[in-house]
Formats: structure tokens, sequence, C-alpha cells
């Protein structure tokens, strides 16, 4: 009953909302290995195996290409109301792991979906070797998600098995609005995707049930699959025009401790305005200089770029698990962004 | 049926006067033995406190009284070195019990309802990984199922206490009266309520449990030296408090918590759906017992 309530409030809602074409959007992802070079405190690059996930629309079912497996995965934008399908099929190359841990699933983080969908092979109903995904997200659950592997998570998504799906709203054609939500506050002029991950070499070479996975020593430190070791070679780059505003979709699939700031040419943090965590809007919007992002949280946030030219630096300190006597952590290595305005 | 009547008033009154209660608790620090059963479980030695002399638990007894309850708790040490007891944001005395049976009792009046973690603070952080750590849960002077007075009500309520344990480098090395070298953890143990995974994702007392509609406040206390990123599957939750901090309404609702060391939160989670989900630390590591999947920090969600 309580259910059927709740429907009908969120129906009234939707009503409320502006009047949404809701479309149907079927992806088709398959899994293949990859490497990156990757250089950490180092100078000299170590070559560190992956699996991805890759877009194979093109029919990797029946085993043909499975296109380019990427790490973070294919990002997958969805409008608010729409239906998405996944269909997966892991099977196109050699089994990564022997039983029990053989297999692949799609687990739609922070998606809320029947156990059916949620790719947990431990719980009923999910498959291993290759499966529909479906989901569609209601209105109010605009935000980033996250999807990933749940098999023998501590190493598939260690692997490099996961990757951001944004909801979105649409307008009354059904074209995405610039906007975190319906909410006119969070509109922005430019968008990027921070995926935040970690990587223990250690991790990508153990099998099974080793001991090894109980020790976790990243030495490499990633956003959205790239190093951005110094402000000079950055992760991700953007050129934008002055006085805009630049939504960031923080996406937290590391296994330590994070935070994400911005900083400014002089080292001056700058405010940005968290109004979106795990995909749920916050009843009150917080402007702050620094926010946590814990292994599996997600934040959308907006910075409002100044009116004279200059450089940002978005950046992400990742840091360790244990905290100091003083109950700070120490930090393993920063990854960097940039805006130019 | 006055009689029955008179019961009932009796009750009631009874009831009332429960926010004046005094609530008695004895705990008895010991040597002991904790197992983590299934693959990749083992004995680790530990130190614990326990309701009877030769009888630690990890974790600790939960201790549960009401806001404005005059409170006693008597600590007693039977282990041959220091220890105390300290109800992190309650109690203040942390000078050290006197080994081999010395005693020490604790009076306090029950502080604003809430949950709230008590270990042992000396020995730099040895004594509590060894085991020596449990929840303080206050409820609301009334008794009544709602976080805090005038607080969000609920079905069901669940305490999670959340640790580690690093057996070779520190539990196997102060067990046996060695020196823990104290600048490295690597904890290979995750746990909730003192279990691996197999446990915890079978046991009444952990497990969140419901038919529709119902709603489960969730009292998780981090007693462990890492951060846990606590996921829940199947719904979102309401943040009630972080580490003692109301938070306003509406509440904001998250799908992963994190709780730094010695930190509390308190959720609400609601059955919306029919199924079965996992809830489980969303650290690599953590969701392990030495490495072995799923026998870590885990826990399920079985919504019928």
């Amino acid at each position: 009953m309580k259910k059927l309530t709740q429907t009908i409030i969120l129906a009234a809602l939707a009503l409320g909302a502006p009047c949404t074409q809701a479309v149907t959007i079927n992806k088709s992802l398959c899994v293949g290995s990859l490497s990156k070079t990757l250089y950490g405190s180092s100078s000299t690059g170590k070559s560190v195996t992956f699996w991805g996930y890759s877009d194979c629309g093109g029919g990797g079912r029946m085993g043909g290409m499975g296109g380019t497996a990427t790490v973070p995965g294919p990002i997958m934008e969805i409008g608010v109301n729409d239906t998405l399908n996944i269909n997966f099929s892991p099977m196109g190359m050699m089994t990564m792991e022997s039983a029990p841990y053989n297999g692949h699933t799609i687990h739609l983080h922070g998606a809320d979906v029947q156990t059916m969908e949620d790719g947990v092979p431990e719980t009923n109903g999910n498959m291993v070797m290759g499966d529909t995904y479906t989901w569609t997200p209601q209105v109010g659950h605009e935000g980033s998600y996250m999807y990933h592997c749940h098999v023998h998570t501590v190493k598939h998504l260690e692997m490099g098995m996961y990757s951001a799906i944004i909801v979105r709203p649409r307008d009354s054609n059904g074209a995405f609005l610039n906007r975190l939500n319906f909410d006119i506050a969070t509109a922005y002029d430019y968008s990027q995707n921070y995926i935040l991950s970690t990587v223990d070499p250690a991790y990508h070479t153990a099998t099974g049930d080793s001991p090894v996975f109980a020790d976790y020593n990243p030495s490499y430190f990633l956003i959205t699959g790239k190093e951005g070791r110094t402000t000079s070679a950055p992760a991700m780059t953007l050129a934008a025009m002055r006085s805009k505003k630049v939504a960031f979709r923080l996406v937290g699939l590391h296994s330590t401790n994070a935070s994400f700031e911005i900083k400014n040419s002089s080292g001056v943090l700058q405010p940005f305005t968290v109004y979106i965590r795990d995909g749920r809007a916050l009843p009150v919007a917080k402007t702050v200089t620094s926010l946590e992002l814990s292994p599996g949280q997600r934040a959308d946030v907006i910075a409002t770029l100044p009116s004279t030219s200059g450089t940002w630096y978005p950046q992400v300190t990742y840091k360790k698990l244990r905290a100091n006597a003083d109950g700070t952590y120490p930090a393993y290595a920063t990854a960097y962004g940039k805006v130019t305005f | 049926m006055l009689k029955k009547i008179g019961l009932y008033v009796l009750l009631l009154i009874a009831q009332n006067g429960a926010e004046a209660a005094v609530r008695n608790f004895a705990l008895h620090i010991d040597n002991g033995n904790l197992t983590i059963t299934g693959t990749g479980g083992t004995t680790l030695s530990v130190w614990g406190y326990g309701e009877s002399a030769g009888l630690p638990t990890v974790p600790a007894p939960t201790l549960t009284v009401n806001e404005g309850d005059t409170v006693n708790v008597t600590v007693y040490n039977h282990r041959n070195a220091l220890h105390n007891f300290v109800i992190k944001n309650v109690t203040t005395d942390a000078t050290a019990i006197a080994a081999n049976n010395g005693s020490k009792t604790y009076s306090f009046t029950a502080p604003a309802a809430g949950t709230y973690v008590y270990s042992d603070t000396l020995n730099t952080a040895i004594n509590r990984e060894m085991g020596l750590y449990g929840a303080f849960i206050v409820r609301p002077a009334d008794d009544s199922n709602s976080a805090w007075t005038g607080g969000p009500y609920y079905d069901h309520e669940k305490v999670w206490v959340v640790s580690e344990m690093d057996k070779p480098r520190w539990n196997d090395v102060a067990s046996t009266g060695g020196t823990v070298a104290t600048a490295t953890y690597k904890p290979n143990y995750f746990m909730i309520n003192g279990m691996g995974g197999f446990d915890a994702m079978m046991d009444n007392n952990t497990m969140i449990m419901g038919t529709l509609g119902q709603e489960t406040l969730v009292r998780i206390v981090n007693a462990g030296q890492f951060s846990h990123s606590l996921h829940f599957h199947g719904n979102h939750f309401q943040v009630l408090s972080i580490n003692g901090v109301r938070q306003p309404l509406p509440f904001e609702e998250w799908d992963t918590i994190n709780i730094p060391p010695m930190s509390t939160a308190e959720v609400i989670y609601a059955i919306n759906q029919t199924g079965d989900y996992p809830m489980h630390v969303h650290t690599a590591q953590a969701e392990g017992a030495n490495g072995v999947y799923l026998n870590g920090a885990a826990t399920m969600i079985m919504m019928h």
C-alpha cells in the first residue's frame, strides 16, 4: 500500500516536472583486456594489465568483434524515465578467472534495481555468463551512478571493470537539459566526469582467494583512467569561457580515502556547490572548498568560473584508510585536472 | 479484571519510571579467542570485555540505557596489564584499572539519545585493536522506537560494530607478550559484530530484515583504525546522525556512507521492494578474510 502511495506521489512529481519524452536506450557491452603504462611516483613506466568493458553494439554477443575495451568503460548518459537495457556478453574471450570467480556481471551501483538486475552472483537470478540489465530511473534520481562487475569484486573492480552512468533531465522535446536535475539552480555550461580509481599492480596479477587481496597498496592514482600526476600533465582538461559554470561528476570507484578540491594557479581553494550525492538531490545544497568522497560514493557539483581569465586545477588527493593520531589521513598522491578560461 | 488493569498501571508507571532508572553493568577484561569461521577464517587471540569473568567477547557487550538514566559500569581487569574503559564523548576518566583483578566503577548520567563507542584507550591503539571495544546505546527517555525524542520512528534496530584486525603483526605479537610495531598496520580480517561475512550474512542480529514499508535504524560504530565505506544495495538510506550530530530535516539520502575510525553514524533503511541484497564495505581488501572474498565486512538485506 505504501508502495502504491509512493508511486502516486512520484507520478504527481513527474507531472510537476517538465514533460519529458522517455526513450529506450539499448547498449551492448562486452569485456576485453588491455594494458596501460603507469608511472606513479616513478620516472619509469610499468605496464599493468586491465580488464575493461567495451561497447560491442556491432554484435559481440555471438563472438564477433567485441569492441575495444577501455578503463573506465563506456560512460552512459540516460534521461530520467528512460529505460536503459544493457545487453551484456562477457564470453567473447577466454575466462579470466577460474570458478567460482569465472564470468562477469554488471552491478548498477546506486540504481536500487530488483535483485535479478543487481548483478550480484551470490543473490538469486544473476548470471555470470551474460545477461541483460534494465533500469528506469525516476524523476528525483538525476545524478551520477556507476556500474561495475560484482564477481569477485575485490579483483574485478580493481582490474578496471567499471564506469559511470549519468542520469540527466530532458526537456519537453526530449533533449538533455544542461542541468544536474530539473532545478534551474543546477544549470551548467560544461560538464566533466571525474571517475576516481586507484591501482595496486599486485591485485592485477593475483587471482582467486589470495592473501594478496588482504593488503591494498595502491601505487597509481587515476582520474577517468589517466594519471594526471602534475598540473602540467593533467588527467582532464577543459577550455571554457569565463564566468561560466562547470559541473563535475565525481564517481568514487577508488579503494582509498579521497578528497576533491579546486585550486587556482596561486594554490587558493575555490568554492564549489554540491547539489546531488549518490543520485539524490541534497535538501540544501552545500557550498564547500573540499569534499571527501569515499569508495562507492558519487557527488554532482558545480563551480562558477571567475570573470577574469586564468587556470584552475580541480584535483583529487588520494589518502590512506588509516588515520594519524590527530585524525588526519596521510596522502598517497594527488591527481590533477585543468580548466583554462 | 481490576487486577489486570492494576498491572497495566503498574507497568506504565514502571515504564515512565525508566527515565530515572539506575542501570548497573559489569564488564570483565580477559584474554580470549575470536574465531572467524568459513574459508579464510582463523582464530585470533584477543583481549575483550565480557559480561562474565573469563568469557570475553569481541565486540564487547552492547550496553543499552535510556536517556537520563544513572549508569554504573564496573570494569574488572583480570589481565596482568593496565586497561581502561572510556565511552567516547561520554566519560572522561581514562586512568588505568589496576592489573590482576583491579576494578573501577564509572558512574554517569546517560547523555543524549544516540550511538556511542567505548574502548580501552591505553597502549597506543593496541588494546583496542586486540578487541577491547563495543557500542553504547542511549535510547530516548520514553523508550520509544525513535532515534531520539521527537526523532524519526523505526520498526527494527540493528547495531553494527565494524572493526578489523592485523593477525600476524598485532594479535599474534601482542598476545604473546611481544612489542607491536604500531607504525605498520595491515589488517587482514574485517568484521561486522566480530563476524566475517560468511557468518554476518546469516546472522539475525546483524542482517536488515523486514517487510514492505518497514524501516530499520542501523547504528554503525567503527571501532577499527581504518575508514570504512559501507555500501547498501537495494535502496538508499536516510542519514540521521553523524558522530552524534543530528542532521537537519529532511535527511539526506545516500547509498554509501564513510565511517571514520572511532566514529558513529545512524541511518534508516526502508524496505521499499522485495529481494535479497548485500551490504558491504566498498574498499577492496575489507571485503575479505585474509583475502577470501565476501568473508569480510559484509551482511545481507532481506526484504520480503
